[in-house]
């Protein structure tokens, strides 16, 4: 069954009562009818490698926990700073994400504890190309989800409507609609030999033919003016003491620059490598507890950055990691995983969704966290609530994924 | 500003022909009799199937190297064979030269230093931090560990054989004196087939070792003979843990129990051979887990390498179907081998190796059939990939005019660096460390990409707008001091002739080496 929301179920079912008949329900009509993305801006964070969700949200309270996991398990919650921050009478956060606790008392971020692709393959590079597409049941190079998102709002659009920052040509921006991609770190804010009036007329001639490549460059020679621009008052707050633009959440702060100034931007993109933990990962400190701190750090800028009511930020990764510990103090490759939500309207401080405990029957395979939902019912929630986005298009940018009413509270109403 | 023309004639009205048969007349190169055939075909212009010969120069230049030094452009011009034959002579160059130890300058000595000593480094510098940490913590008041100024710089062979090894890869990819342009392009693609992360710790002081001592020996010989090389060398066991990969069990420090670590083993199946549907299960991950217990690192071995028994799973496994460590079988150590053999032998690998082979040389979609016939080949040879690169090197899709291929950001690099240090000849250092750092904004560092899966180099992941623009930061930079490059500009279209002969004179070997022409290979 195709992704069908009861919001545009309850629309369907007023305009066949109104004596629209049942053209008022095809596809073409809704699109005609519904304006997309009218209000919402998108900001997604792709942890690559796996993140360890079960270190990141600790299922504290399940005995099973600590057996699996005998030198990496995060301590219970008892106040101190080495043990897990409580959220409720089964979760904590790691202590290193422990910048996200007010955010979580605030209301603004939510959690689905058991999320990831129905496709079960344990490779990070095809269950990436996975998450960057929507379509976990084939491996072609179609466009990236987000890209078909942005298409939906601006079919034939002559300037970029997606950013993304860090990756030379992440797979989900991919696609018709233009994307911008800038460099991590200072070098996004330099306009280099372009600042020179006679070098930027010299090179725009040489690239003054109507090819792809020339294109290219005269649209790049454009954006990355504006970038260095926009960016120059971001850097100069930065040396300020407003923290620098290095790390993740460096990039958030540009990403959430470079947006702001160009509200056609509303697409953005961040990620961020070094969590496939197969040996020595750590527990409340070591190698996944630094990066976690750094993902703390970004999420925080991100949620100061885009606190408009109809703004998101979605954190997830290509599949989580296994229950038990491995030989070398670290976890492989594994299935279900947590997803984060941040924003106003996400109906936070909750955890959502199913979630069945770590007992030996409940695991994918006896190693792993299970899927219990599936990424893109995750993700449609939000994307129909916050940017008015009809069944007909959630079911063009999902196909094959089902509605998940079991997490229609993810999103509040009204 | 007065713009004298580029060239000593008058640019309008002039034919490509004439054109090209000026900047031909100038140069050293040139040979008697060989100028007339060139100048009556332009590199730009479409000409059916075939490309002319100024284009099949280019191509085979920066495909088969980098850029087109005027040592090579002579050699093909004066080949009998033309282009083609020029080619396949010179896989069995690189072959010959892939034999020999290489030419590292003693300012990169870290690179190729024997991996007891590297080990031994490491180890004297970890010691070193870990005291200079104790002092400082001694120092500190209440326990709080301060940096002290009087430690030591403990950090410095760590950061520089990590330069050292990159630096390395820029020289050789650019400097035929030093490296023979060939065999550059093939470490470049099978040290990223087989990729290691030079920003983890304990592989970085390690990555230069391999691509010169694992890689570059192995480029032209067989598969299966580079696979075990990279399988046996420090930089593999660490960076995908095969270090530690132990059997279920194992006793470990502090009464710890230690066992499989998957990690080299799903990527061996998924990267390195039969490719992510090749046909293999999680359990045969599992399997070759245990198949390779005990292959880990020895920091005393000249090798780096060595075999743990007590480390090995010695009960039987059973890996694609093939039983390994039982009764009348392979046992211990010979399991891993056999077992990497097996998979080299696989059609999936074939295929896998075919494709990847002729996306990077002829196209980022290449044709079936070329895939086909090179697959086939690599069947027929037992995995000889230089009979593979000779098969490559002579099909009509390496040199067909579709086959389109525009340059990475280190193809980039490479390419501008060595164009550059042609004309305005040096210390090599400072252009150096500009490609590095420009590689490092581009996205594509040396050695520096985190997962195994290795770089992409199609034009979908690196022809973007702003990042297309950095390039003519480079340009400008490498071209300080450079005159106009002739040596460049034969291969490039009328149009962007006409455009650069209209620049002021010194701006020149900038806009050449920024042009769009220059941006493909």
């Amino acid at each position: 069954m195709p992704l069908r929301s009861p919001n545009d179920r309850r629309r369907l079912l007023r305009a066949l009562l109104a004596g629209g008949g049942l053209a008022a329900g095809a596809p073409r009509a809704f699109a005609q009818e519904a304006p997309a993305m009218q209000r919402g801006r998108l900001v997604v964070v792709f942890l690559r490698g796996a993140c360890d969700g079960l270190s990141a949200l600790v299922p504290w309270s399940d005995p099973e926990y600590a057996r699996l996991r005998p030198s990496i398990a995060i301590a219970a919650p008892d106040g101190t700073a080495s043990t897990a921050i409580g959220l409720d009478g089964r979760f904590a956060l790691h202590p290193a994400l422990a910048p996200l606790l007010p955010l979580w008392q605030e209301g603004t971020l939510a959690v689905v504890p058991a999320a990831g692709s129905p496709n079960r393959t344990r490779s990070h590079f095809e269950a990436q190309h996975h998450w960057e597409t929507g379509l976990p049941d084939q491996s072609t190079g179609a466009p990236g989800w987000l890209n078909r998102l942005a298409a939906f709002d601006t079919p034939r659009p002559s300037q970029p409507r997606l950013l993304g920052v860090g990756e030379a040509n992440p797979h989900i921006l991919s696609g018709a609609v233009r994307a911008r991609l800038i460099p991590r770190g200072a070098a996004a804010t330099r306009a280099g030999v372009f600042g020179n009036d006679t070098a930027r007329e010299a090179l725009l001639e040489l690239y003054g033919d109507d090819d792809r490549l020339s294109r290219a460059f005269r649209d790049g020679v454009e954006s990355r003016l504006m970038s260095s621009k926009e960016l120059a008052a971001e850097r100069a707050a930065a040396d300020n003491g407003a923290g620098g633009v290095a790390g993740l959440a460096g990039d958030a702060r540009q990403l959430a620059a470079l947006m702001r100034a160009d509200p056609a931007l509303r697409i953005g993109f961040l990620s961020a490598g070094g969590w496939d933990t197969h040996v020595n990962q750590g527990a409340a400190t070591g190698q996944l507890a630094s990066r976690l701190s750094g993902l703390a750090a970004a999420l925080v800028q991100l949620r100061r950055d885009f606190d408009r009511p109809g703004d998101l930020v979605l954190v997830f990764s290509e599949f989580g990691r296994t229950c038990a510990e491995n030989g070398s103090r670290g976890t492989d490759h594994g299935r279900g995983n947590a997803m984060w939500l941040l924003g106003r309207q996400v109906a936070g401080g909750r955890v959502h969704g199913r979630w069945e405990g770590l007992a030996p029957g409940n695991l994918n395979e006896g190693r792993d966290l299970p899927v219990l939902h599936d990424f893109r019912a995750v993700i449609a929630q939000p994307i129909n609530r916050l940017f008015g986005l009809p069944d007909s298009r959630l079911a063009e940018l999902f196909p094959g994924a089902a509605w998940d009413a079991s997490l229609d509270a993810l999103v509040r109403r009204g | 500003m007065t713009r004298p023309p580029l060239l000593q004639f008058p640019a309008a009205g002039l034919s490509r022909a004439a054109l090209l048969a000026s900047l031909l007349a100038g140069l050293a190169w040139a040979t008697p009799g060989s100028g007339a055939g060139l100048a009556s075909a332009s590199p730009a212009a479409p000409s059916g199937t075939q490309l002319t010969d100024v284009q099949a120069i280019w191509r085979a230049t920066t495909r088969l190297g980098y850029w087109p030094s005027p040592e090579q452009v002579t050699a093909i011009r004066v080949h009998p064979g033309g282009a083609r034959g020029w080619a396949l002579a010179e896989v069995d160059r690189a072959f010959d030269t892939s034999r020999e130890p290489a030419r590292v300058p003693e300012a990169l000595h870290a690179v190729t230093a024997p991996l007891p000593t590297i080990f031994a480094e490491v180890r004297r510098e970890r010691e070193a931090r870990l005291l200079a940490a104790q002092t400082a913590q001694d120092a500190g008041p209440m326990g709080v560990v301060v940096p002290s100024a009087a430690a030591p710089a403990v950090d410095s062979y760590l950061r520089t054989s990590g330069q050292q090894a990159a630096a390395w890869r820029m020289l050789g990819c650019s400097d035929p004196s030093i490296e023979h342009p060939l065999l550059a392009r093939l470490t470049e693609f099978w040290f990223n087939h087989l990729n290691v992360f030079a920003g983890r710790a304990t592989v970085r002081p390690f990555t230069g070792h391999y691509a010169v001592h694992a890689i570059r020996p192995n480029v032209l010989g067989r598969f299966e003979d580079l696979l075990i090389a990279s399988a046996r060398h420090p930089a593999m066991l660490f960076y995908l843990d095969q270090n530690q990969n132990v059997a279920e069990g194992t006793p470990g420090l502090n009464g710890r129990v230690r066992g499989l670590n998957e990690n080299y083993a799903r990527e061996l199946l998924e990267l390195h051979t039969l490719g992510v549907d090749g046909g293999y299960t999680q359990q045969d991950v599992r399997e070759l887990a245990r198949v390779l217990t005990g292959w880990t690192v020895d920091p005393a071995a000249p090798s780096g390498f060595r075999f743990v028994s007590r480390l090995h799973d010695a009960g039987g496994k059973v890996v694609l179907g093939r039983p390994f460590g039982g009764e009348g079988l392979a046992q211990g150590e010979r399991e891993g081998v056999e077992a990497i053999a097996m998979l080299a032998a696989n059609r999936a690998t074939a295929r896998r190796i075919a494709l990847r082979l002729a996306r990077f040389f002829v196209a980022d979609e290449p044709p079936t059939a070329l895939v086909d016939r090179l697959s086939a080949e690599y069947l027929a040879t037992r995995g000889d990939l230089r009979r593979m690169m000779r098969l490559l090197v002579a099909s009509p899709e390496f040199w067909d005019p579709a086959n389109e291929l525009f340059k990475t950001p280190y193809d980039f690099a490479c390419s501008a660096l060595g164009a550059s240090a042609q004309a305005a000849p040096g210390n090599r250092a400072p252009g150096i460390g500009l490609a590095l750092s420009f590689l490092v904004a581009a996205g594509q560092p040396v050695n520096g990409w985190q997962t195994p899966d290795g770089y992409r180099t199609d034009a979908a992941t690196w022809l973007s707008p702003e990042a297309l623009t950095r390039r003519a930061d480079l340009a400008a930079a490498l071209a300080r001091g450079m005159g106009d490059p002739e040596y460049l500009l034969v291969f490039y279209g009328p149009r962007t002739l006409e455009r650069l002969g209209r620049l002021p004179a010194g701006t020149r070997g900038a806009l050449a080496l920024a042009a769009p022409d220059f941006m493909r290979k």
